[in-house]
């Protein structure tokens, strides 16, 4: 059942990361690449690289039939999906399974039930770990919504069943507001989604994100490796993740690390994955969803527990016990991470996809540096615009600042915007530096 | 494709077969024996990233001695683009016109795989081919099946004129944009 060769479906950093794991391990790699990627540093270090398709993802790295073909005549025995693409594609996960190749990952039931949003919540629930309180379904009426808010306390949301993009939403903290909110709502709702059904839920102000890295085997082996505080967003992408979070001590690690691992083996998760909760201003966490895949920021949980995350996924999809026991894993040290972007962040963050002139990557003491960008490398305009993570892990939070404002102001990426400048503004930050901040922190101060 | 140690790799010059990745194609070793020749060097030693190459020249009538050891990285073997275009250049949205193969006439086309798969040259192992060297070809005539997925598909020619070359062999696997024939227009 060991993995010997292994096939990487996916590109830039984490590509890269996979193939380091691999080559570390003593597996073979196969990198596949679309016509946009040709120039991709990890395809110099992989065994075998076949193009599988143009630079647009759809007809390339999100081309099933392609990449299973990829797979076989490359003869590979596993394949990781990485994040993003078709890392959660439950039917990707089972076509793997079909063909005898080892999905890096959880198996294709997990994937599907805790990729169902309603689903994953209603399962959380289940197994005894906290929810954001809310209605349980649609409001009937406008004395339902009432009778809800009171029982829920407000302030609250009312939200669209068929919304998004903050549409159909409104707020609510007394009971004139709701009864006006839930009207307007449904009037919204109705015009923008042809559905006016309306649901509610607790309404947290000033919500901390807070995540905690599990990691599985297929021995129902489990355990949890921290949280990460990934309140630093934007338009809900993270742009700084750190480890540990300021406002957890190891109580409440304890009791968060204990509802993860509820949820995880509800679900039967074998792998790595990460839950993730909202956190109150009363330091009450809810779950809010669970992410079947290895994630970006992994590497902050990485650096303060030790282990090797990439590794062990793929040791335990191989079949190998995980020889990790919760009692030997602790937080040591700090650790952040700033995602360098190639945009713009005085302009909107206008991607600014191009070639790099020189390039020269930070080092020293404290700092990991994990990117696919060299000189002369040209910023495809086709994917996201992620060009490297900066790592940052020190004793105390106190000293991973200062290292991090050194290791930001080393980077040199020539002819590319990148959001480097941002992240020298928000170090320089009170409420940053305090460790005192919630998920509109940036868009309150830095837009 | 590109592949490291399997035997019928086509993409290096080299031929090379010992095992792992040569760092230095056959055509540049013979350059630097030239080179150690005419300079009148007896010893020439060469590493880049942990592969090393060796050439001692021989006392007189002695052979020359060459030592080549892979690199754990294989470094330039192992990313080398498909026959006719330039290595690590800015690649983005090339549209047609590659580059033919030397030798060659100046308005060669060049069929390419369309997709990932294995090549082959018949409908079945026993009938005859699609095409053959010589054959004249227009847009609809089937040239070769690639197989993905136990699916066969048919591939068209998409241009018109005489097959000059054919080249990939039958039952290679073959990725996307692999030149797979040469035409004449």
């Amino acid at each position: 059942m060991r993995i010997r060769r292994l096939m990487i479906a996916n590109r830039g950093e984490i590509a890269l990361r996979i193939l380091r794991a691999c080559k570390e391990l003593g597996i073979e790699t196969v990198a596949v690449y679309s016509e946009a990627d040709r120039d991709s540093l990890h395809l110099r270090y992989a065994n075998e690289t076949v193009c599988i398709g143009p630079g647009v993802a759809a007809q390339s790295y999100l081309d099933i039939p392609r990449l299973i073909s990829a797979a076989e005549i490359a003869n590979v025995d596993a394949i990781h999906p990485g994040y993003g693409f078709l890392a959660e594609n439950a039917h990707f996960a089972e076509v793997c399974e079909s063909c005898n190749i080892h999905f890096i990952g959880p198996r294709s039931e997990t994937i599907a039930l805790v990729g169902n949003k309603s689903r994953a919540i209603a399962l959380a629930r289940e197994a005894g770990v906290p929810t954001v309180p809310g209605s349980d379904g649609p409001l009937k009426s406008e004395q339902d919504a009432l009778e809800t808010a009171r029982s829920i306390g407000y302030p609250v949301m009312i939200k669209a069943a068929s919304g998004g993009g903050g549409r159909g939403m409104r707020v609510a903290h007394n009971d004139i507001s709701l009864v006006n909110g839930y009207h307007a709502a449904r009037r919204e709702a109705e015009a923008a989604f042809k559905d006016a059904t309306v649901y509610l839920e607790k309404f947290i102000e000033s919500p901390r994100h807070v995540e905690v890295q599990v990691l599985g085997d297929k021995h129902g082996n489990l355990v949890f490796l921290g949280e990460r505080d990934c309140s630093l967003q934007r338009r809900h992408q993270k742009m700084i993740e750190e480890s540990p979070s300021p406002i957890v001590d190891e109580e409440m690690r304890k009791r968060m690390g204990e509802a993860a691992i509820k949820v995880s083996k509800a679900a039967d998760y074998d792998s790595a994955g990460t839950v993730e909760f909202l956190v109150d201003q009363d330091r009450n966490f809810y779950f809010i969803e669970m992410n079947a895949r290895i994630q970006v920021e992994h590497p902050v949980s990485e650096m303060v527990s030790g282990v090797d995350l990439i590794q062990h996924m793929i040791r335990s999809a191989g079949g190998e016990e995980l020889g990790i026991r919760q009692k030997d894993l602790s937080v040591r040290g700090h650790a952040m991470e700033f995602r360098v972007n190639a945009e713009d962040p005085d302009d909107n963050f206008r991607p600014c996809p191009g070639r790099i002139g020189l390039f020269v990557p930070p080092g020293g003491p404290g700092v990991r540096w994990d990117s696919h960008c060299y000189s002369g490398y040209i910023v495809p305009p086709n994917y996201d615009s992620l060009i490297g993570k900066v790592i940052i892990h020190r004793n105390t939070r106190a000293e991973a600042l200062e290292t991090a404002k050194r290791a930001l102001s080393e980077i040199i990426v020539g002819n590319i915007k990148t959001t480097i400048p941002l992240y020298l503004r928000i170090l320089e930050h009170n409420d940053f530096i305090q460790g005192d901040v919630d998920t509109g922190f940036i868009e309150r101060y830095f837009m | 494709m590109s592949q490291d140690s399997k035997a019928g790799n086509k993409k290096n010059g080299s031929g090379a077969s010992h095992g792992g990745p040569a760092f230095l194609e056959f055509q540049e070793i013979r350059r630097l024996i030239r080179m150690c020749a005419q300079s009148g060097a007896l010893e020439l030693e060469l590493e880049h990233l942990g592969a090393k190459l060796k050439i001692r020249m021989p006392e007189p009538g002695k052979q020359t001695e060459i030592v080549q050891v892979p690199s754990p990285y294989p470094v330039g073997q192992a990313f080398v683009p498909p026959a006719g275009q330039a290595p690590a250049g800015p690649a983005l949205g090339q549209e047609g016109g590659k580059p033919e193969a030397s030798g060659l006439p100046e308005n060669t086309v060049t069929i390419e795989s369309p997709m990932v798969g294995t090549f082959y040259r018949a409908p079945s192992p026993d009938a005859d081919a699609f095409t053959k060297v010589g054959d004249t070809v227009d847009p609809e005539k089937v040239v070769c099946i690639i197989e993905a997925m136990k699916v066969m598909n048919e591939i068209k020619a998409e241009t018109s004129g005489t097959i000059l070359k054919i080249l990939v062999e039958n039952g290679e696997p073959v990725e996307y944009g692999q030149p797979l024939f040469l035409v004449k227009p």
